[in-house]
């Protein structure tokens, strides 16, 4: 009998884990939070960078002694893009009771089915990277979001490239998901108010190997204008694709396709081609004081060129930081959640948005700018477009 | 445009049938379907780039050299995993194959390089070739010519070399084969070095395709149903399937609906399997 | 009495490391995925067929009570429309099996698992596409089963009743006349089991359970797209059982523990050697496929060995 009771009484110590602080991840000297990534699984690719980004900006902080005498920590966490994988690991986090907030969770079914756990155990959920409007809408006091829909990008992008180049035939290469279409959504919806509707669509599977049927599809329905939902490899087998058949229509690809690897690797194919950027691409060449300090800074510390992942990384870390700093020194769930609820960033040195935040509405920005490949390197060629 | 989509897709269907090829070449002499095709593919790949951005090598010499690691790597993994599943249910070998399949693509997401950024492999061809009306891709041209050499190589080696003739007796029957002095335990290894080396091929002729990166051997998805047509023990077989394959899907994307381009190339490995489960072009999987 | 060690072993590193509620949940999942592979096991584990699409069951299933509870039926009386979709779908999955043996009625499954998979994408009105679809709780009466305890306690219940099931069935008649056509096909067929009729029985028995894990999970997950029932998932489940033993029902509970409780043990590994870093990324993939490759060598029976 007291055999079993000396069992019992261990597997509830290991079940109840450390007793919860007052606010939980917070203590006089730190503050936790964590992350779910995907380092291993079809997105690891913006995963590693994301990650990285998030981590320099966080130990940058530190070094300065932190936000209000706390240092940062994090958790990383690593789905492989598998939902259940990332209940797992938050249900692990939550367990803990030793998680302030998530930042910067990764891949929309992650996201969709980890949130609600999240917000449910009071932890603010922020600034996801996922297109799903769930992630601010309809207004929740503890979700917080950077990154508009694709379809708001989308639809100014679109509107602004048929107006200003006067395109009629406008036609769609999407993948075949939840980001292919909500592309979608916003190229009808900007084609719209212009008068125009898309006159070819097809779509393609993760893991495409050939376009020709695509891109021959596309030309076969006379567009002027080819919007690419695309990512980056497929973003250049497309353009390569119809170079090759010597077809040369503009294209336009969403945020996804914006990266440095698009021209590295397409080469002359993506010449000219449009693009959606919310941040601009860390160029080494030509970068200015901060920018170049940041820019070797996180070539020592990781071996590796820093990319718009990486600047999204380090920027939606920095946004929290300024959350961080406006709730003040007591701080506890409620009174950051307040104090991000009336953010509004100072442009940083990256180049990026300014964001704002209301009470009313918790997505900080919805503009994007054009930008487009001139010389094998993205330039800006417009201001942030309404 | 027909035939431009049509060439296409028959480049394509190469690729696919070189990477079907490999999967029947271990099936004839194993009978057991490698999980972990696809995998060697991406790992050949990988390590031709390896050769070439880490350690500076010439492409032309990374290339053949990478081709010989995989034949190695087989070799390796034969000798000290598969060979034991000799003599066991067929399905023993088909699991091992699946977990060092997964054993493989961890290994290389693990390396912090692969997976941060794509990588291309720059193969010595020229951009874009006309022939009449017609604009061939370099790449695509290497494929076709790559997947006919290595037809032709692998025929003459089943025909007029030891080790093939000794190879095909034992895939025929390995017990008469083994009176007549040939050792089976050593044609099992060869299968499987080869089979590697095959998919080795494959994955330096499809990098300057797809570019490389850890997710690159999922193409064993679409090499799969080719082999099956093909009927998984037959090499022509294997190639015609292939070709099959990348027409019907570059054509039914071409005119079907959305969507259909998926569907049509799994109901017709169905439609196959159900009305020739021999496969098109021979003795079949049936056991 | 090694089985229960192991198993015990299982049980404690699973549902270790982070609280009541995570060790709950872990619970949940280890419940659901045995579930899932129960189903593997009639399939697999008795009459020998390979099935490489058992992910398009759980997908049925989940799909369908999904469905079903957004356009208001309560959510236990679902799963019985969602587990008959199973079982129709392990019908149909098994229609090949009467022409088809061995491997080349295991490719079928697959093809029938990738055409499934297209055809969630596809019927946009009911599955949302590749957008997904949200699924609200599961309801029971007054309780709405939010919470890991609760639906640890749902899934937990629901493998007891299919385990007892599963028993009645392996050692009923059929049970006997599925390992016949094992053992020996013509044998069997000497006298009088059909090998198309086995498969179609185990298929049918198989899809049943599997649509019953995919219902419970998709309230657990809330929220379903059709990248999550990739044949990926199919080849984990397979993995699963055989890691666990194929065939005994304790199979499908060892190996559900296996996957859960694996990424705990890195998880914890990286938590004490932060070393490890982004190269954990990876890790857990290759300890997979070498506790596979272990296995099935030096343990051909799985984790929980024998069995019939």
């Amino acid at each position: 009998m007291r055999r079993l009771l000396t069992v019992f009484i261990a597997l509830a110590a290991l079940f109840a884990g450390p007793a919860p602080a007052a606010t939980p991840g917070v203590t006089d000297d730190s503050i936790r939070i964590a992350t779910i990534q995907d380092l291993s699984g079809p997105i690891a690719i913006l995963g590693a960078p994301i990650r990285d980004g998030i981590v320099m900006r966080l130990d940058e902080e530190n070094e300065r002694g932190g936000v209000h005498g706390r240092k940062l920590r994090i958790a990383v966490e690593d789905s492989g893009y598998d939902p259940k994988k990332a209940i797992l690991a938050a249900r692990r986090l939550l367990g803990d009771g030793q998680v302030f907030a998530f930042l910067g969770n990764l891949g929309t079914p992650v996201v969709m089915a980890t949130m609600p756990l999240i917000v449910e155990a009071g932890l603010p959920h922020l600034f996801p990277f996922s297109p799903h409007l769930a992630t601010y809408a309809p207004t929740h006091p503890l979700k917080f979001q950077l990154f508009a829909p694709y379809r708001d990008y989308m639809d100014a992008a679109v509107r602004h490239l048929v107006g200003q180049n006067g395109y009629r035939r406008v036609g769609l290469l999407y993948q075949d998901d939840d980001y292919g279409l909500e592309v979608m959504r916003g190229v009808e919806s900007g084609l719209a108010k212009r008068g125009l509707a898309l006159v070819e669509r097809t779509g393609y599977k993760r893991g495409t190997t050939d376009f020709a049927s695509q891109i021959a599809r596309l030309r076969a329905a006379d567009c002027d204008l080819v919007v690419l939902a695309t990512v980056v490899r497929e973003t250049v087998a497309a353009a390569q694709e119809a170079r090759k058949v010597g077809w040369p229509v503009d294209m336009l690809v969403t945020a996804s396709g914006y990266s440095a690897q698009t021209h590295e690797l397409g080469g002359a194919a993506v010449e000219g081609l449009y693009g959606v950027s919310v941040m601009p691409h860390p160029y080494p060449e030509g970068a200015d004081g901060a920018l170049n300090d940041w820019i070797q800074r996180y070539r020592t510390r990781y071996d590796a060129d820093p990319n718009v992942w990486s600047a999204m990384g380090y920027d939606v870390a920095d946004t929290f930081i300024q959350g961080l700093r406006a709730a003040g020194r007591d701080l506890d769930v409620a009174g950051f959640a307040r104090a991000m609820a009336s953010l509004n960033t100072t442009p940083g040195f990256l180049g990026g948005p300014t964001y704002h935040f209301s009470p009313e509405d918790h997505l900080g920005n919805r503009r994007g700018r054009m930008a487009r490949i001139v010389s094998g390197r993205w330039q800006l060629v417009s201001d942030y477009l309404e | 445009m027909f035939a431009q989509v049509l060439l296409s897709g028959i480049a394509n269907g190469c690729v696919y049938g070189l990477v079907a090829l490999s999967f029947v070449l271990v099936f004839k002499a194993t009978e057991t379907v490698s999980f972990m095709q696809g995998e060697l593919l991406m790992v050949g790949a990988f390590a031709a780039v390896l050769l070439v951005e880490g350690a500076g090598w010439p492409v032309l010499l990374a290339l053949p050299v990478a081709v010989l690691a995989l034949f190695a790597l087989g070799a390796l993994l034969e000798a000290v995993v598969l060979r034991r599943a000799l003599g066991r249910p067929h399905l023993t070998a088909v699991l091992l194959t699946f977990g060092l399949g997964l054993a493989l693509r961890g290994g290389v997401t693990m390396v912090p390089a692969a997976t941060h950024q794509l990588h291309r492999l720059d193969l010595p061809l020229p951009g874009v070739i006309a022939i009449g009306p017609l604009q061939v891709a370099g790449a695509h041209l290497a494929v076709l010519v790559a997947t006919g050499l290595a037809c032709a190589a692998l025929a003459a080696f089943f025909r007029f070399t030891r080790a093939g003739v000794a190879l095909r007796a034992c895939s025929e029957d390995p017990r008469v084969a083994a009176l007549m002095g040939i050792s089976p335990s050593r044609m099992h290894t060869l299968a499987w070095a080869l089979g590697a080396a095959l998919a080795g091929v494959a994955g330096v002729l499809l990098a300057p395709l797809t570019l490389v990166h850890p997710g690159m051997g999922l193409i064993a998805l679409k090499a799969f149903p080719a082999a099956v047509i093909g009927g998984l023990s037959s090499l022509p077989g294997a190639i015609a399937g292939g070709v099959l394959v990348g027409v019907i899907e570059a054509l039914s994307g071409l005119y079907l609906p959305e969507g259909a381009k998926e569907l049509a190339v799994y109901g017709l490995m169905l439609l196959v399997l159900l009305m020739f489960p021999q496969g098109l072009g021979g003795r079949g999987a049936t056991r | 009495m090694r089985r229960v060690g192991i198993a015990l072993a299982l049980f404690a590193l699973a549902l270790s490391g982070g609280g009541w509620s995570h060790g709950l949940a872990q619970l949940a999942m280890v419940a659901t995925w045995a579930l899932a592979g129960l189903g593997l096991v009639l399939i697999v584990g008795q009459t020998g067929q390979l099935s490489l699409g058992h992910g398009a069951m759980m997908a049925v299933g989940a799909y369908v009570q999904a469905c079903l509870v957004s356009i208001g039926m309560p959510s236990p009386l679902a799963l019985l429309p969602a587990m008959a979709a199973g079982g129709l779908l392990g019908l149909l999955a098994s229609l090949p099996g009467r022409r088809l043996g061995g491997l080349a009625f295991g490719m079928s499954t697959l093809a029938m698992a990738l055409i499934v998979e297209e055809l969630l994408v596809r019927l946009v009105p009911w599955t949302g596409g590749a957008a997904g679809r949200v699924v609200p709780p599961f309801v029971i009466g007054p309780w709405t089963l939010g919470s890991p305890g609760g639906q640890a306690a749902l899934s937990v219940a629901m493998l007891v009743l299919a385990w007892l099931v599963c028993r009645r069935l392996i050692h009923s008649r059929l049970g006997r006349a599925w390992r016949a056509s094992r053992e020996d096909e013509s044998a069997a067929a000497a006298i009088g089991v059909s090998a198309g009729a086995v498969r179609q029985q185990a298929f049918a028995a198989g899809g049943v359970l599997g649509a019953l894990a995919g219902a419970l999970s998709a309230h657990w997950l809330g929220y379903l797209s059709p990248e999550q029932f990739g044949i990926g998932l199919s080849f984990e489940l397979l993995m699963m059982v055989f890691v666990g033993g194929v065939r005994a029902p304790a199979g499908a509970v060892l190996g559900g523990l296996v996957m859960v409780a694996l990424p705990q043990l890195i998880a914890t590994l990286r938590g004490a050697v932060p070393a490890l870093g982004s190269g954990a990324a990876g890790l857990e993939l290759l300890l997979f496929g070498a506790v596979l490759v272990l296995i099935v060598l030096a343990r051909p029976a799985g984790l929980a060995g024998g069995g019939r």
